[in-house]
């Protein structure tokens, strides 16, 4: 599509479909922008150490506190993983480890990294940060309410984190916390350690309202001036669709969590059928263990994309910005995003094959699962197009990006052997399940999360990371992930079973543990991999190539704010104006090899912009 | 709500590389919908509680066992009596938001405190009820009728609660003003009215799903579980 400027003279109706009534207007200046209508936020601007840094209402400090206090929850989990991976591949290494210690590592591991680490950084760490920045407000709308959702979180990493304390210890019930068993004397930790585990997500879910209201406020109604919805990054989409989702579905586990604590403490029988205990009749009666499976799939699907989608928005940018070219069928990107998000609250029930449901309701849920995989390869297929004869650069970004597409397409692709029921049923209990999920979930965004590191961490701090390492730390963790979670494939096709403490003198012990030890190995190698990001980091905010303005040549507005690191008020005394969409990369007649978003159309009268 | 739609989906088909579809953005002023911030987080704690509510409604209807006895229900008058409390809150509210667009600030303040003790006595109604529930020796544990119904209002409760909070913030700044500057918490003061309209139709809703229609429900929900 040609996109010439010509300095015309007609006057221009305003037609987009997304123009509010009143908005409309004429001019003859191509430069032409409407007067801001809209008065500037107030800000409230701390001065002392305190309100400044702690009770911050400035939204990148509440993204850098959200990010410091994800990836300390992110260690406590690697760490649970290194000691259950010391069980499998080494048992009796680990003097302490027994069935019960084993069963609460699981599930702590579990809920810490999907919930408290994998949502907490991308909604509330990438979130806050990136939001306000990249759609040109100064702050989020609600800055007090957003504040207070980083401190709702911390309390409920505070609770989450003292039942290790308790006597009995955290939960062991598995990560999906399914009753009975998860609240009946028998199982680790049914006593304190699932109450504060319970209570932990309920502050969470409140907590999350509260930041979630103002992502999705700031995004719809306090974008700058020119920044229509289809003008945003495509991570700001990802982020957008994701919080709407967790908006929709974490009231499931909120509800869950409520009625799970009630059960437990004054034995209402939301979920407790009549139990028989050790030959006595329990109080309980009435209740459907099911329907707690049913609330929390509906929650926990949905999760997936609420952590897929900004990784998905994310990813696209980078993979724009590193490979100078726009990204492929921006429009099918958003669509995609929006569709995969409207279509997650259909497919829940395909992690509960295995309840005993009506084959009909299997047959629905396996058909909604494999339809969602068509606007999600859509995705890939753009990513690689994009890529297709593009300048790339090949510098840790990118690699981390490219890590991301073949550990998706990889992690993708087992998630339909398990949408379907019959294959599902053989596989679901074994550790085929384990790869697919920490694939697809796991590996995946946490490339994305890393990609997104090297590529913002110029703009929060001023410094450029090294490449050096960040290349040593790509090809460590790519490599050793993928020593982890290949090998588990073969092992759920060979029949071991997942959640087990050892294998005792069952035929798998044979043909398991040669394999179980060499993950075990390549676990620890890629856990302690990550040092050399810490280090990284830790090495560069000091001594790290200064970064100035707009390092990676990017279009998007966080790279135009009047400082770097931006300082509260994000864009100085005016807010910026945004001319076009941010992925005008060598546009042919152009000066340079991008235009940023406030460019006016007259300063690049030659350039033409090629349809996609 | 046609026009919402269009509104919202039809942006979604802009072309922003396009020539003239730039030139047309380029008029927009970053606001997608013609309400303020205060409106617009109703809408969505709208959002986040409808979902709330309606998966403890639907917990409760999928729960149902087929044997349960539902004989020894109250059907005392003091749920209506709420009932009618919390709609003569909305009556005042919609008052004030009409005088406010007509801009007549006469009476706001004590419709507002109208609105508030109405809103308290209409809390302190509620727990009254629980007590005579428990009293007739029906507690959160009796069966999953009651635990339903417990959990339910002390949800409603709290919301209305939160509400009150923002309804005492509001109430303590405009009480302190002279009248003629009370419209300038028009905003505020409407998305509060909206707030009080949701919480009215989520009781309505339980009230006839639990209360009203309770036996109805009941027999509907036993058929279609077989």
């Amino acid at each position: 599509m040609s996109d010439e400027y010509n300095k015309q003279n007609t006057p221009i109706e305003a037609q987009s479909s997304e123009t509010m009534s009143g908005s409309s207007g004429s001019t003859t200046d191509i430069d032409y922008v409407r007067p801001a209508e809209l008065p500037e936020q107030d800000l409230y601007h701390g001065h002392s150490f305190i309100t400044k840094w702690i009770f911050c209402q400035d939204a990148k400090v509440i993204g850098i506190q959200y990010f410091l206090t994800a990836v300390f929850t992110g260690i406590v989990g690697l760490i649970l993983s290194w000691l259950m991976r010391l069980q499998l591949g080494f048992p009796d290494l680990v003097p302490f480890m027994t069935a019960e210690h084993y069963y609460q590592f699981v599930t702590m591991h579990g809920m810490i990294m999907v919930v408290y680490f994998l949502t907490a950084l991308f909604l509330g760490g990438f979130g806050n940060y990136l939001i306000p920045l990249m759609v040109g407000a100064r702050d989020m709308v609600f800055p007090y309410v957003n504040m207070v959702s980083f401190w709702m979180f911390f309390i409920a990493v505070c609770v989450l984190m003292a039942s290790f304390f308790v006597p009995g210890g955290p939960t062991g019930a598995g990560w999906t916390l399914y009753p009975p068993q998860a609240i009946l004397p028998g199982s680790p930790g049914s006593g304190m350690g699932i109450v504060l585990m319970l209570i932990s997500l309920s502050l969470f879910v409140i907590g999350f309202t509260m930041g979630g209201l103002n992502y999705l406020i700031t995004i719809l109604q306090a974008r700058t001036r020119g920044m229509t919805l289809m003008r945003m990054p495509l991570t700001i989409w990802g982020i957008f669709t994701a919080t709407a989702l967790a908006m929709l579905a974490f009231p499931a586990l909120l509800v869950s969590c409520i009625m799970m604590t009630l059960d437990k403490l004054l034995e209402t029988s939301f979920f407790m059928p009549a139990i028989v205990q050790a030959g006595e009749v329990l109080d309980y009666g009435g209740g459907s263990p099911v329907l707690f499976q049913h609330l929390f799939w509906f929650f926990g699907h949905p999760e997936v994309y609420i952590v897929a989608l900004p990784a998905f928005g994310i990813v696209s940018d980078l993979i724009s910005v590193h490979a100078r070219k726009n990204i492929f069928g921006y429009r099918m990107m958003v669509w995609a995003i929006v569709g995969i998000g409207a279509l997650s609250f259909f497919v829940w029930a395909h992690h509960m094959y295995v309840s005993g449901m009506n084959p009909w309701f299997g047959f629905f849920f396996a058909t909604t699962t494999l339809i969602i995989a068509v606007p999600t390869a859509l995705k890939v297929y753009n990513w690689i197009i994009t890529l297709f004869r593009a300048n790339i650069r090949m510098n840790t970004v990118m690699l981390f990006c490219l890590g991301f597409i073949v550990t998706f397409v990889n992690g993708g692709i087992t998630g339909i052997f398990l949408g379907n029921v019959a294959v599902d049923i053989p596989l679901s209990d074994t550790y085929f399940v384990i790869a697919h999920f920490h694939m697809v979930m796991g590996i995946a965004p946490l490339m994305v999360i890393m990609g997104a590191v090297y590529h913002w961490f110029p703009l929060v701090t001023g410094r450029m990371l090294s490449e050096k390492l960040g290349k040593w730390h790509f090809w460590f963790t790519f490599l050793g992930a993928y020593s982890i979670y290949f090998p588990m494939h073969y092992l759920g096709f060979i029949g071991v079973p997942r959640r087990y403490f050892e294998m005792y003198d069952s035929p798998y012990v044979t043909s398991a543990t040669g394999m179980n030890e060499f993950i075990t190995v390549a676990a620890l190698i890629v856990g302690a991999s990550q040092f050399i990001f810490i280090y990284n980091i830790v090495t560069s905010l000091r001594l790290g190539k200064p970064a100035g303005k707009n390092p990676w040549k990017a279009n998007s507005l966080e790279w135009l704010t009047s400082e770097v690191p931006p300082v509260h008020g994000n864009f100085g005394e005016k807010l910026p104006v945004v001319h076009r969409w941010p992925y005008d990369f060598n546009v042919p007649g152009a000066k340079e090899d991008y235009i940023t978003q406030t460019t006016p159309p007259s300063e690049v009268i030659n350039a033409e912009v090629e349809k996609t | 709500m046609s026009k919402f739609f269009k509104k919202l989906f039809g942006a979604l088909a802009d072309k922003p590389w396009d020539k003239e579809q730039m030139i047309t953005d380029n008029y927009h002023q970053g606001k997608t919908f013609d309400i303020s911030n205060q409106t617009s987080a109703v809408i969505v704690i709208f959002g986040v509680s409808t979902v709330l509510f309606s998966l403890i409604v639907t917990g409760y209807l999928y729960s149902i066992p087929v044997t349960q006895d539902t004989q020894y229900l109250l059907k005392p008058n003091l749920l209506w009596l709420n009932t009618l409390i919390l709609l003569s809150v909305t009556y005042f509210f919609n008052k004030v938001t009409k005088d406010l667009k007509k801009n007549i600030v006469e009476r706001v303040k004590t419709n507002l405190l109208i609105i508030g003790f109405l809103s308290y006595i209409f809390l302190f109604g509620q727990i009254f009820f629980w007590f005579q529930l428990m009293e007739s020796g029906n507690y959160v544990s009796t069966n999953n009728y009651f635990s339903s119904f417990y959990i339910f209002t002390a949800l409603h409760g709290l919301h209305l609660l939160g509400g009150l909070f923002f309804w005492g913030k509001v109430f303590s700044k405009i009480s302190k003003l002279e009248q003629k500057k009370i419209i300038s918490h028009k905003k505020t003061i409407d998305a509060l009215s909206l707030y009080w309209t949701f919480l009215l139709i989520v009781w309505f809703v339980f009230f006839l799903i639990m209360y009203v229609f309770n036996d109805a429900v009941i027999e509907f929900c036993r058929s279609l579980l077989g």
